[in-house]
């Protein structure tokens, strides 16, 4: 496993909001969206960052783009630091890495045909003539299902599995290395869910891609990745393979994430022990000290108050902040 | 027994100067008391607009053209020729409603308190003190600790779970024999859901309230309701016991929903998919099964003529062609065997 290319290296990302407020907007406090995080991404896998809505899963995404200046830390793809690069030969560096959002309605341009669409990034960054531009459209709306005759109409004339496509398709005329998925198939219904998903799995195989998938459903994500991190306010609370995630996790929140799915299986609702958390997520510009989960776990005790746990290989591959596991 | 809840081939068009076509077709569902029942389908599928029909809140477009809602209280009312003003009574007394989204449907411009007694206000006679107390019991049954000062609070500063509880403590002050709950946890993180959930079979078991769920998720009906109908394009194609419906579904459109969900727990390589797209309503077939167009088992016969709900085993219906050949080449054979 460790042989495999490391595509993307996450070192200790940190992204702070301000929170200004008073007569002269002076800078009162942050909210740490995103706080110390390192992960790496390996070419072809699927990485995915799961957790409830403010656990800064999508800060991070956004961050590694610099969509979101990151405050601190280092983000190196291919060996490159993005932080260091200039916003101007960032913008040439962008094209290998494309974003997909979940709502495709705001996300297309309501103006532009189909065929616009799909062109402006192959000329934006001057990849291809018009001429070629056009070709490479063609074949990549029929590499997302699409036909040729959809070419010519606006984003309203389809529905949300068909746009959802259209973003896929804009993202990869490029072809990118990395997708970052945000909540991609996540407003979609069950049915078409799946279509997307298919396709995306065959279009990673096809075009050799690394996605980095971002969503809360525990169930997508299983399907989907090759290894999982949980997140939660702003920390990485465990990061494994997505097997021993699920079959073995040792975070406390861990479990209860995956015990709170509801079950679709009649016969393992039954054996199911359910983990029923006390209270809400806390509030992130006020973080309670040492472990921010604390305050809902079921396991905490005095250490967890004093002292931030250590982000630890408790197992091989299989990484966990939470001083159960670091004696 | 009567049902509490009686819907009797209830049809929703819609109306406008331009067109006129069909929404809602045929949906015939009976809730007994204290039952807690499921309605799942995709978005467009018509479940919420069943449920709006029930309290007579459908938007001015579209007209409850036959049918008959049914509401078994002391007495027996239709809920559909009922005037302006009897409905008021039933609403928030008889029937209560909570939404997806409770930011939008809490008004921000008034205390918990405020919102939560209003209820009381209208329907009740308590004093004042008596009042402020009942709504403390509440949020403290709908597992809300600092009730006094939630009491006081403006919904913006509650969370999203927080803000649900209240909606839910809103909708059972005045006891009502059904709660009608439109995807109360979709809006909702998978661990306050969980809550959630959890909270609302408790309270309808401890104050007898019947439950409709509405929802999309078939995770949320097999965790919380006893029968369920599938919907899709503005019909029932399927009803049953939870347990039937999940253990020996009959109609495609149903185990096609179950494969893609099951499939993506078991990470295989392919998932199960549904071709297509589901059809918006001015485009529903006139003839045959609405489904035909996406069914992988369709056959002529789909496309001329509407199924009947076939009764697939006792207590469980479906709409489909395929249980009427089945039941006639069953037929035939028996024949040829007895002769």
């Amino acid at each position: 496993m460790s042989e495999e290319q490391v595509v993307l290296e996450v070192k200790h990302l940190k992204k702070y909001f301000p929170i200004k407020g008073g007569i002269l907007k002076r800078t009162q406090g942050h909210v740490k969206a995103v706080d110390d995080i390192s992960f790496d991404v390996r070419e072809n896998e699927t990485f995915s960052l799961v957790g409830e809505s403010g656990c800064g899963k999508s800060t991070t995404g956004r961050a590694i783009l610099r969509l979101h200046e990151p405050t601190d830390g280092d983000v190196l793809f291919n060996g490159e630091n993005l932080i260091d690069v200039s916003k101007s030969s960032f913008r040439h560096l962008r094209k290998d890495m494309q974003l997909i959002f979940q709502d495709p309605y705001s996300s297309l341009n309501p103006r532009m045909t189909v065929k616009k669409l799909l062109m402006e990034p192959l000329l934006t960054h001057k990849l291809a003539t018009p001429k070629e531009a056009e070709e490479k459209t063609v074949e990549m709306v029929e590499k997302v299902g699409l036909s040729t005759e959809h070419l010519d109409r606006y984003p309203h004339e389809f529905s949300g599995g068909q746009r959802q496509r259209i973003s896929i398709a804009r993202a990869l005329i490029l072809r990118p290395k990395l997708v970052i998925l945000d909540e991609a198939v996540s407003a979609l219904d069950v049915s078409i869910q799946s279509q997307i998903l298919n396709l995306l799995k065959q279009l990673q195989e096809e075009f050799q891609l690394t996605y980095i998938f971002i969503s809360h459903d525990l169930n997508v994500v299983k399907h989907l990745s090759d290894r999982v991190g949980v997140m939660y306010l702003g920390q990485m609370m465990e990061l494994a393979e997505t097997e021993a995630l699920y079959d073995n996790p040792l975070h406390p929140y861990t479990k209860a994430l995956l015990s709170a799915i509801p079950s679709i299986n009649p016969k393992e609702k039954e054996n199911k022990e359910r983990i029923i958390l006390q209270g809400d997520v806390p509030d992130p510009s006020d973080p309670p000290s040492g472990c921010p989960f604390r305050l809902r776990c079921p396991m905490a005790h005095d250490r967890c108050a004093e002292e931030i746990p250590r982000y630890i290989e408790a197992e091989r591959d299989h990484w966990v902040a939470c001083h159960l596991y670091d004696e | 027994m009567k049902p509490l809840l009686d819907i009797n081939r209830l049809n929703i068009d819609y109306q406008s100067n331009k067109k006129e076509f069909n929404i809602i077709k045929d949906i015939n569902i009976q809730i007994d008391e204290k039952m807690k029942y499921g309605i799942v389908g995709e978005s467009g599928s018509g479940k919420s607009l069943t449920s709006l029909a029930i309290l007579n809140l459908l938007p001015d477009a579209l007209k409850v053209d036959q049918g008959h809602i049914k509401l078994n209280t002391d007495s027996t009312k239709d809920l559909i020729t009922l005037s302006k003003k009897e409905m008021r009574k039933i609403r928030g007394n008889d029937i209560a409603m909570i939404f997806q989204e409770p930011m939008t449907a809490l008004d921000p411009v008034y205390t918990i308190e405020y919102q939560l007694l209003e209820v009381l206000k209208i329907h009740k006679n308590y004093s004042k003190k008596e009042m402020h107390q009942k709504g403390l019991d509440m949020l403290n049954k709908v597992g809300i600790s600092r009730s006094e000062q939630i009491m006081k609070a403006y919904p913006h500063e509650l969370s999203g779970g927080m803000r649900q509880r209240v909606m839910i403590a809103m909708a059972l002050i005045c006891e009502p024999k059904l709660l009608i709950a439109d995807e109360p946890t979709t809006a909702l993180d998978v661990t306050i859901q969980a809550q959630i959930l959890d909270l609302m079979n408790d309270l309808s078991e401890s104050h007898h309230t019947a439950i409709l769920m509405i929802t999309h998720d078939l995770g949320v009906i097999l965790e919380t309701c006893e029968r369920v109908a599938v919907m899709y394009a503005g019909q029932i194609v399927e009803e049953s016991t939870v347990e039937n419906i999940f253990e020996e579904a009959a109609h495609p459109y149903t185990k096609g929903l179950l494969s893609s969900i099951q499939s993506l727990g078991e990470r295989s390589n392919e998932l199960y998919s549904i071709p297509g797209n589901v059809p918006t309503p001015d485009n529903y077939q006139e003839l045959g099964c609405r489904f035909a167009t996406r069914c992988p088992f369709a056959m002529d016969k789909c496309y001329e003529q509407e199924p009947p709900m076939f009764e697939v085993q006792d207590d469980h219906a479906s709409k489909c062609w395929l249980h009427v050949e089945e039941a006639q080449d069953d037929e035939r054979r028996t024949s040829r065997a007895g002769s």
